[in-house]
């Protein structure tokens, strides 16, 4: 027994050398493919020059526009910028984002503040914007591709995980699931397909799905870092002497209450005697089915009078 | 702590490079101290009532030993009622509960009984079907009762099959808390590999697989019948990666520190009866309920009649031990159903089938038979609601609407992910001993195939996924 106990040491010694060496060759290899993979798509995302993607890239690093409009999808179909710049006689720049809220908005806000002072600002808020879903989180990945480049982008993109700091050391992780929305976005055809007016996207659609009755909205716990979020928005336009305007846009159904989100970002905005306009309750939009593409999105025809109206309160600027 | 976190990767390497540290004769706290900060990291209260479970069995379990031949079913019979009693209130109250009131409404008598608002435990019915098998095992004398309190709460908590098996019996697994295990590289390199492949199937396809399930699944009402059919589909392999996932990742976890876990899956969808593929999937399960209810039942012994209600009664019971839901009661009710008609009708010939077309051909119609059976009853098991599973049947009955996806890159996804299980599942199935990538005698290969399915983690893997979906059981 005595004889055999180095003998076991010895093997299992040399097992763990080759395991560690085994395991350091594999990091190694790891590395090396997500290096030149990562550096492959980061080139081409950033090669895009149309698209959703795209728009994102635009509003965060290159758009200088004087008059910006942010928030969701209900944003980027809601607001038309050529009638806005036509009116105000600044260009403007629509950076909503699909499935993106307050947190993501924050993140542009910083990002462009950086580089520029815009002169007006327009944020659309949406109902249940303030609400605890952890998917707001998730949909923080659009964020992903500035991570490393855009300091100001971090803190937000850092609310998504414990880990975002980790998970960012591999360079594919920004791309995650992108290849082939980058491979598309690279496309020509794309350029043709995907055509936005100043991050406009209009919806040539009538809404012909049945009509629902009034309706009493959810009451619903709310996210304390999206209500901070949104008061460090205001924050930083005033701070920065931008004119702000928070608008909630229509919706085809009319509800019996008032969303809860909807309730304390109007409280909040007056409290900074920042002007909010509620649009969710206006007759000129409510059951107008022909104004809609759908029961929360404006179509093009639906979203020009919007727009119209909206230039109307601002006015005079 | 899901197994798809980063936590957990900490928690792993961690525990076990001490558990290798330690001698032999100490690793047993270590890996009791691992498993209830495992199991606390869900809802840490919940330790309380694992530990009244472990307590109940442990001394019942001596007892039975102990006790004279008159006395030992009335301490098993302790146990039992313990372990289904703390699974009652916590999983069936409320369901009991909410049909007494149908019931009673029925009759316009209000129900006084009171709803419970708790939490389901985590894995509740996993570790109690686990402790179960220990009392019954000591009561058949297949057993020693184990004295060592530590090393029996171990049993019960075991992190890496705590909370979704595959459910252990006690001969299998108590005696390896006592044996030495070596750092031994094969063994550590087979358990990381299958650790990995389990994380590709849950991050890369049961998660991915998830996004167009839940969106459909989730609003039954806005989406067509090609949708929710294309959404089963989906669902079938959701299921069995998200599962078998677990199983690999725990199998891999447990064989990276010397013990063996039993076998949970063995490719069900290749299967070409039902009875086939229930002997390939869950196994654990299955042959639990054929250890301790299907044979004491009378199994295939009895009469007919009695024989197919035996199978009636494992599968309805089946179907409530995964959810207090009618759902999962018809999922079950159907399964059952299948094996009958199965038995009923294995004697027919069908001359066609076994003389003029080839065997391969009869073989792959079988094999889409039995996905077609096992996906229809998946609908009961995914579906909100019965209402809900009803409107998916009757929409993709009817066909028509188009086909919803977000944006292309959606589909493109489900189906790679799907395309490369069937690869690798296909390969296994039915080229056994042939080329094998992870297996192969070129380190360079071996290697370069690791790296590929770590980077498809990081380039299709689905990072924000939930939990596991047996979780919930």
């Amino acid at each position: 027994m005595k004889t055999n106990q180095p003998s076991i040491q010895n093997k299992q010694s040399s097992q763990l050398k080759g395991f560690v060496l085994k395991t350091l060759l594999l990091i190694v290899i790891v590395f090396l493919l997500d290096f030149t993979i990562g550096t492959t798509l980061q080139y081409f995302y950033f090669k895009q020059e149309s698209g959703f993607l795209y728009r994102t890239t635009y509003a965060i690093e290159k758009t200088k526009a004087p008059v910006l409009i942010f928030g969701s999808s209900r944003a980027s179909r809601h607001y038309n910028p050529n009638i806005f710049s036509n009116q105000l006689h600044l260009s403007s720049y629509n950076v909503g984002h699909d499935g993106n809220f307050i947190l993501y908005q924050y993140a542009v806000l910083s990002a462009v503040l950086k580089r520029y002072h815009p002169k007006l600002i327009v944020l659309d808020i949406t109902r249940g914007d303030f609400a605890i879903r952890q998917n707001d989180y998730e949909r923080l990945s659009a964020l992903l591709p500035y991570y490393k480049g855009h300091s100001e982008v971090r803190p937000i993109v850092q609310l998504k995980s414990p880990y975002e700091k980790i998970k960012n050391l591999s360079f594919i992780y920004p791309y995650n699931s992108l290849l082939f929305s980058i491979a598309v976005g690279n496309a020509e055809f794309n350029k043709q397909k995907m055509k936005d007016i100043d991050g406009y996207v209009p919806i040539e659609k009538i809404y012909t799905g049945s009509m629902a009755t009034a309706d009493s909205l959810p009451n619903y716990p709310m996210d304390s870092i999206k209500i901070s979020t949104y008061q460090s928005f205001i924050k930083d336009c005033l701070s920065n002497n931008i004119k702000l305007v928070i608008i909630c846009s229509p919706y085809l159904f009319k509800a019996t209450n008032t969303d809860n989100t909807i309730n304390l970002a109007k409280a909040i905005a007056l409290k900074n005697h920042i002007p909010f306009h509620d649009f969710s309750t206006d007759t000129s939009f409510v059951n107008k089915n022909q104004l809609f593409a759908d029961s929360i999105h404006l179509n093009n025809g639906g979203a020009t009078i919007f727009s119209n109206k909206v230039i109307d309160k601002i006015l005079p600027f | 702590m899901l197994f798809n976190s980063f936590q957990f990767i900490i928690f792993f390497s961690i525990v076990t490079s001490v558990y290798f540290l330690l001698p032999y004769q100490k690793r047993w706290i270590l890996l009791l101290l691992s498993s209830c900060y495992f199991y606390m990291s869900f809802v840490p209260v919940y330790i309380l009532i694992l530990g009244f479970t472990i307590g109940v069995d442990y001394f019942t379990g001596i007892a039975i030993e102990n006790a004279k031949n008159g006395q030992r079913k009335w301490f098993l019979l302790l146990s039992l009622v313990a372990n289904i009693g703390v699974l009652s209130v916590f999983k069936y109250h409320n369901f009991i509960n909410q049909n007494f009131t149908g019931i009673l409404n029925c009759f316009h008598v209000s129900n006084p009984i009171p709803y419970l608002s708790i939490l389901l435990p985590i894995g509740l019915s996993f570790h109690t079907f686990q402790a179960m098998s220990y009392t019954i095992e000591v009561y058949r004398g297949n057993q020693k009762a184990e004295k060592h309190f530590g090393i029996f709460a171990l049993y019960v908590l075991f992190y890496p099959q705590l909370v979704a098996g595959p459910i252990e019996r006690p001969q299998n697994l108590l005696h390896q808390f006592r044996e030495k295990f070596q750092f031994d590289l094969d063994r550590v390199g087979e358990g990381l590999k299958m650790m990995l492949w389990g994380f590709v199937k849950k991050i890369v396809i049961a998660d991915r697989l998830a996004i167009y399930v839940n969106t459909t699944y989730n609003h039954t009402g806005q989406h067509s019948g090609a949708s929710l059919l294309l959404a089963t589909i989906f669902f079938s392999f959701q299921i069995y990666c998200d599962f078998s996932a677990y199983s690999d990742i725990a199998i891999g976890t447990a064989k990276v520190m010397g013990f063996k876990l039993m076998v949970n899956f063995k490719r069900p969808y290749f299967a070409q009866t039902m009875a086939e593929f229930w002997k390939r999937w869950h196994i654990s399960l299955s042959t639990w309920f054929k250890d301790y209810l299907y044979i004491p039942l009378g199994g295939n012994r009895l009469s007919a009649t009695r024989w197919y209600m035996n199978l009636m009664v494992v599968f309805l019971l089946s179907g409530l031990w995964h959810g207090a839901n009618w759902t999962y009661i018809i999922w079950g009710a159907l399964n059952g159903a299948y094996l009958v008609i199965e038995i009923l009708t294995k004697k027919i010939h069908f001359p066609f089938l076994s003389s003029q077309l080839p065997q391969k051909l009869v073989r792959v119609f079988k094999i889409l038979l039995v996905f077609v059976l096992s996906s229809f009853a998946w609908i009961f098991f995914r579906a909100n609601t019965v209402s809900d599973a009803f409107v998916v049947i009757k929409k993709i009955a009817s066909f028509k609407g188009p086909l919803f996806y977000e944006n292309p890159s959606m589909l493109i996804y489900s189906f790679a992910s799907i395309f490369l299980l069937l690869l690798v599942e296909m390969k296994q199935e039915f080229y056994i001993g042939s080329f094998s990538f992870m297996h192969h005698k070129s380190w360079i290969v071996r290697n370069l195939t690791y790296a590929v399915l770590i980077i498809t983690i990081l380039l299709m893997g689905v990072f924000d996924g939930g939990q596991f979906i047996y979780f919930q059981f």
